[in-house]
């Protein structure tokens, strides 16, 4: 299973301004960022949990962010987020890649093909 | 026909609750249900989730053999395979009541097996599928029927069972929606092979499933939906289409011998009678099968008729027909249609 720190990995945005600080930070350096869009009471996003914190665990170099969309549903609505859970890939504060839907794969694929691109 | 294969026909079960859905839970309901709750629920029918969706009417999960869907006062499990589906029935009452929910209706469907002597309990037949029910739903579930509705063809029988606690006349239309469950068989040989996975391509899972979806054109079979797919090692496919609180979703045995699949959907007496038609003639092109099955579970007079003539620019004739009026679920229609050019 790991050790449970890992959870500190993947930082909860609380606030627009830490949100906004976020992603004014990716402007920074080449880090690839991936949000992950979820909500309380979406089973899919439950079951997505154990993949993402397998993949926080697995790629340092990547940083990862959950955002509740109820919480911060003006992000959620600027990201046009209609299904859950939605990841949003952002370099330099632009969006790269999504994914729609708790697809496991898919979103390893993505991560891979762009920690590393400019 | 092969002697033995995987099952494609799968058990369909639609359980409806009711209880006090408190203001502050935004009307959640079993959306609440935690997630290891459903686990174990799936444990005991013996299948994993493989992908999902929610959105804010409801959760969608595609399984190892087939769906689920979760909405506030509904949950719709189809399983194929060897699943033992009515084995979820009493954790699904258990977990249900804990959050305040009691059931009021529970309705089974399933059309016939190819393999029926590979049934695990309780679906070694459906007079044991029924008993299984009754012994384990609540009693003031006191409405109940039990019907195996005929076609012409023997292989070809829809076996229906309802059961709730609401009098006749308290049926509800709350959202006017009706189901429609297709079953096809002896599926176009070529149109099939497109659901086995490219040898040495290693893309199963939800890459592969993508990828299947785009090149068989499942994916205009409804636009405006978004999908969740998967694709089996070494064949066979499984998607759910979610559109607003509507689902979809379709599951692909292709192996020759006993080559399968399914299209559900929904509609509403509000929608336009031909966009049905239209939707269902997609979906069975995709797949070109010698045998269709059709059942409607509450739709109009209107909707039951347009499909009756529905395929036949696609070749297949309506061969039967059989209704009856089921407890909640209302009318049931089953149609069946095989190749024009077949006597």
């Amino acid at each position: 299973m790991g050790n449970r720190s890992s959870t500190a990995k993947i930082v909860e945005m609380h606030s627009l301004a830490q949100w906004n600080e976020k992603l004014a930070s990716t402007k920074q350096s080449n880090k690839l960022l991936v949000m992950d869009f979820s909500a309380t009471w979406c089973g899919p996003c439950k079951w997505m949990e154990p993949a993402i914190e397998e993949y926080a665990n697995t790629y340092p170099d990547v940083e990862f962010i959950k955002i509740d969309v109820d919480t911060l549903a003006d992000v959620a609505r600027e990201y046009k987020v209609e299904a859950m859970p939605t990841f949003v890939l952002i370099k330099k504060g632009k969006e790269i890649a999504r994914l729609t839907g708790a697809k496991k794969s898919e979103l390893r694929n993505l991560i891979e093909r762009h920690r590393n691109s400019n | 026909m092969a002697v033995s294969g995987f099952e494609g026909f799968e058990k369909r079960l639609e359980l409806h609750f009711f209880g006090d859905i408190d203001e502050d839970d935004n009307m959640l309901g079993l959306r609440l249900l935690e997630f290891e709750s459903l686990e174990q629920v799936l444990f005991a029918v013996q299948c994993t989730v493989v992908s999902a969706v929610g959105n804010p009417f409801f959760d969608a999960y595609v399984l190892s053999e087939s769906s689920l869907f979760v909405y506030p006062t509904k949950i719709i499990i189809k399983t194929c395979g060897t699943t033992q589906l009515l084995k979820s029935i009493p954790p699904l009452i258990h977990f249900a009541n804990n959050l305040g929910l009691h059931l009021q209706t529970c309705r089974y469907t399933r059309g016939n097996f190819i393999f029926p002597k590979a049934q695990p309990f309780p679906h070694t037949s459906f007079k044991e599928e029924v008993v299984y029910i009754e012994q384990n739903i609540p009693i003031n579930l006191c409405y109940r029927k039990a019907s195996v509705m005929p076609s012409k063809l023997p292989a070809h029988s829809w076996h229906v069972f309802t059961a709730t606690c609401l009098p006749p006349l308290e049926f509800p239309h709350e959202d006017a929606a009706f189901t429609v469950e297709v079953c096809m068989t002896e599926l176009n040989r070529h149109l099939a092979r497109q659901f086995f996975m490219k040898s040495g391509d290693g893309k199963t899972g939800d890459i592969g499933g993508k990828e299947m979806t785009e090149l068989t054109g499942i994916d205009t079979i409804n636009p405006g939906a978004f999908i969740c797919d998967f694709a089996f090692d070494p064949c066979g496919y499984s998607m759910n289409g979610i559109d607003g609180d509507r689902y979809s979703t379709i599951h692909v045995t292709p192996e020759d011998g006993f080559s399968y699949a399914s299209f559900e959907c929904v509609g509403s007496v509000y929608d336009d009678p031909d966009d049905i038609v239209v939707t269902l003639k997609k979906a069975v092109q995709v797949f070109m099968p010698e045998t269709v099955s059709v059942s409607t579970t509450g739709c109009s007079r209107e909707v039951w008729t347009k499909v009756a003539h529905a395929f036949e620019p696609l070749g297949l004739k309506c061969r039967s027909f059989a209704m009856d009026e089921f407890p909640a679920a209302g009318t049931i229609v089953f149609q069946t249609f095989t190749a024009a050019r077949r006597k």
